[in-house]
């Protein structure tokens, strides 16, 4: 017993350590500097308590702005990447000549960088969509990128575009992972295609849901790549997200200080939200 | 068993022993090249002491468009002094972000950039007092203003920039509008309808097929608004890049006057019927999608634009020009000019690091080999007064120097901008201005209020 627990230990002792390092440790560091009026160059460091919280939220309109825009965005983009990932994951599993070739084009957007791709598509968007409005004359496809709501849907088309293959496969494998014999069972006791959906595909891949549903909100709230090369938080801020607006305190007004406490303050808003979709969704689960 | 799970024991112990020293291993050399840099970098002797006279030194700068003419300049100068070796990094956007990211990271660069006070204030801690160089009794008038504090010379200019509105000659020729003619905003003013009325109408179809307006507008670019466009209205309020560092606040006496500027740009551009448009329109949809293809007459931009428009279309290129950006009733004949950043060393470099930096920085600035380099391989206007016979060679350059020489400039105020105000702050607000999100009037209270809150927060630091 006791051998078992040293070698516990020591298995847990490599990744232990450095999740120390990278992770816990910057923590600390970085609720400490939320106290400070830091600068981020001078060697001047001083305290200055609460005064960084307090003016996030009493004089940062700018903050609030971002916060409500990442919601939006969140809640938007968690629903359509889930919702088409699911769809394509039916639709890749169905036994079909070209499933594993689907399967793999949806895959590749995931592969290309976030800059990469926010560049690309800011093209498509300012130039491509452009040349559409301008020979068709469609108005739909005038001036993207230069108002928010296109910004805000801009935003939402490249993150989706890139993260659904994700989510697919994530689907896939808990589609897959559901044995035959249920279905078999279930048409014998004469349930159709939808009810077999409903009452037997769905409970089960709840697990892969809790997963996909995690996985995406966390990932949609921390979105930075996309955006600065996309819209770089234009139009006058409009399409600003939380991670930019942290950004932006900190290099580019040089408040390093409110910047970390931001960053304290989105930690928080962040592992609430996960946590409580991640409790809500567990109880969903059915055990096979 | 027994013995199959004592040897199992024996894998899992000696696995994870050689993971920790490797571990180990690769923090403890982490920390061995730490103490290198730092070496290097407080102490007087570099790491081999038996090859006394080699130094390397870093050299860490922003301005992409001379990156690779630098680096040809470096290995010359290292051909010629073989004891110095020089690491070049070249930047460009983000580099105040990259900056304080090497300096924390410990990997500290003997040659770095400032920009104007606001960053010789933050980094003032850094910088080596240069005074004592040949350098500083050639620098041109002004040039030095930004990063002199209680008369002691902080950094070497990198070159002289002017802007105004850059324009095609060939277009307004070829629509009879009489270019000398224009004075003043109102002259301007009249040209540009002139000019305008005549690619509507069609009448220069034939010879600039793909003109479609007088200006392009990059309102996304924040830096070109919030500063550029800006400082018309701002450098004659106050004055110098010094005396907008320490304004607590601002009037924006003439932000009547800038708003027309706006307008003008903003009514002949090609989204002049959507001026929303405009905030998505970028630099290079300006430059080399705009000027440098024929796609518009005239943009603000400056002699920087010069070798981008050359790499598009020569013929072109040949024909730009520089108008004053003529603020109404104030000052209507100057252009606005300036060093864009400045050549500092890190104070606290070696000894021998610091003389090679300064040796490097002179021999680049003021040797004969040196000042060809600058005008002819960088294209820069020099900063510097004994560049005799060394004439700027593209027509941009030119055009600022002819209006130095009149004496028709007005300085580049927007160095002292508090951090984060042009861009974020007065940059944003014109877009919202065009979007028709927010009218002028409230734009230009809510940059002087935020001007008041930002200015406040850096006599704090």
């Amino acid at each position: 017993m006791k051998k078992s627990k040293k070698i516990f230990w020591l298995f847990l002792a490599p990744s232990g350590i450095s999740f120390l390092l990278v992770v816990i440790i910057p923590m600390f560091l970085g609720i400490y500097y939320s106290f400070t009026d830091w600068n981020g160059i001078s060697e001047k460091i001083n305290f200055v308590g609460f005064t960084n919280y307090i003016k996030i939220f009493t004089k940062d309109p700018g903050f609030r702005d971002a916060f409500i825009f990442t919601v939006k965005y969140v809640v938007v983009e968690v629903i359509i990447v889930n919702v088409a990932g699911f769809l394509l994951a039916l639709l890749v599993t169905k036994k079909l000549r070209v499933s594993n070739f689907l399967k793999s084009t949806f895959f590749l957007p995931n592969l290309v960088g976030g800059l990469l791709l926010g560049f690309i598509w800011q093209f498509i968007f300012t130039k491509g969509f452009e040349s559409i409005a301008d020979n068709l004359g469609w108005a739909f496809f005038d001036g993207w990128l230069s108002t928010p709501q296109t910004g805000f849907w801009g935003l939402i088309i490249v993150c989706s575009w890139q993260s659904i293959g994700y989510m697919m496969l994530i689907y896939v494998a808990g589609l897959q992972s559901i044995p035959q014999d249920v279905w078999e069972a279930g048409s014998i006791d004469g349930a159709t295609g939808f009810k077999k959906f409903r009452y037997i595909t769905l409970p089960l891949i709840v697990p892969a849901i809790t997963i996909g549903i995690f996985m995406n909100i966390s990932g949609a709230f921390k979105v930075f790549d996309q955006n600065l090369a996309l819209t770089n938080g234009g139009p006058h801020n409009s399409t600003q997200m939380l991670t930019l607006n942290l950004y932006n305190t900190a290099y580019t007004y040089n408040e390093l200080g409110v910047a970390q406490a931001k960053a304290i303050i989105f930690l928080v808003i962040v592992g609430i939200i996960t946590f409580t979709q991640l409790y809500f969704t567990k109880k969903k689960e059915v055990e096979m | 068993m027994k013995k199959n799970y004592g040897f199992k024991m024996f894998t899992v112990i000696a696995l994870v022993m050689a993971m920790l020293v490797s571990i180990v291993g690769c923090s403890s050399s982490q920390n061995d090249t730490k103490k290198d840099d730092k070496e290097n970098v407080s102490n007087e002797q570099p790491k081999d002491s038996n090859k006394k006279s080699d130094v390397t030194i870093e050299l860490f700068q922003f301005k992409l468009e001379i990156a690779k003419a630098l680096d040809e300049a470096v290995a010359e100068y290292m051909e010629e002094n073989p004891n110095v070796k020089i690491n070049v990094q070249s930047i460009g956007e983000g580099y105040s972000v990259q900056l304080k990211a090497k300096m924390q990271s410990g990997k500290e660069p003997t040659i770095f950039n400032v920009g104007g006070p606001s960053d010789v204030n933050d980094w003032s801690y850094k910088l080596e007092d240069l005074s004592d160089q040949p350098w500083v009794q050639h620098a041109a008038v002004g040039t030095l203003g930004g990063v002199t504090i209680d008369d002691k010379v902080y950094g070497l200019p990198y070159s002289v920039e002017g802007y105004g509105f850059v324009y095609n000659k060939a277009m307004f020729e070829a629509a009879d509008v009489d270019v000398s003619a224009i004075k003043d905003f109102a002259t301007l003013e009249a040209a540009v309808k002139e000019l305008d009325g005549k690619i509507k109408s069609g009448e220069l179809k034939e010879q600039f097929p793909d003109l479609e307006a007088v200006f392009e507008l990059p309102a996304k670019e924040t830096w070109l608004t919030g500063q550029h466009t800006t400082n018309i209205a701002l450098s004659p309020e106050l004055g110098s890049a010094l005396n907008a560092f320490n304004a607590k606040k601002i009037d924006y006496k003439y932000s009547d006057q800038l708003k027309k500027i706006v307008d003008l740009q903003a009514n002949y551009s090609s989204d002049a019927d959507n001026k929303q448009k405009l905030c998505a329109v970028d630099n290079t949809t300006s430059v080399e999608n705009g000027i440098a293809i024929g796609r518009v007459a005239m943009v603000q931009q400056g002699n920087w634009i010069y070798p981008s428009v050359n790499n598009v279309d020569q013929e072109i290129a040949q024909q730009l020009d520089i108008l004053p950006i003529p603020l109404e009733g104030v000052i209507e004949d100057s252009i606005p000019i300036g060093v864009p950043m400045y050549w500092t060393v890190n104070v606290d470099a070696s000894d021998e690091q610091k003389k090679a930096a300064k040796d490097f920085l002179n021999w680049l600035y003021q040797s004969e080999k040196g000042k060809e380099i600058i005008v002819n391989e960088f294209f820069f206007i020099p900063p510097f007064t004994n560049y005799e016979g060394l004439e700027a060679k593209d027509c941009l350059s030119r055009a600022v120097q002819r209006y130095t020489n009149e004496e028709k400039t007005m300085p580049w105020v927007f160095m002292g901008y508090p951090s984060g105000w042009c861009m974020d702050i007065m940059g944003t607000s014109i877009q919202k201005y065009l979007a028709g999100v927010q009218d002028w009037d409230e734009a230009i209270e809510y940059c002087k209020e935020q001007w008041e809150e930002l200015a406040k927060d850096n006599a704090e630091n």
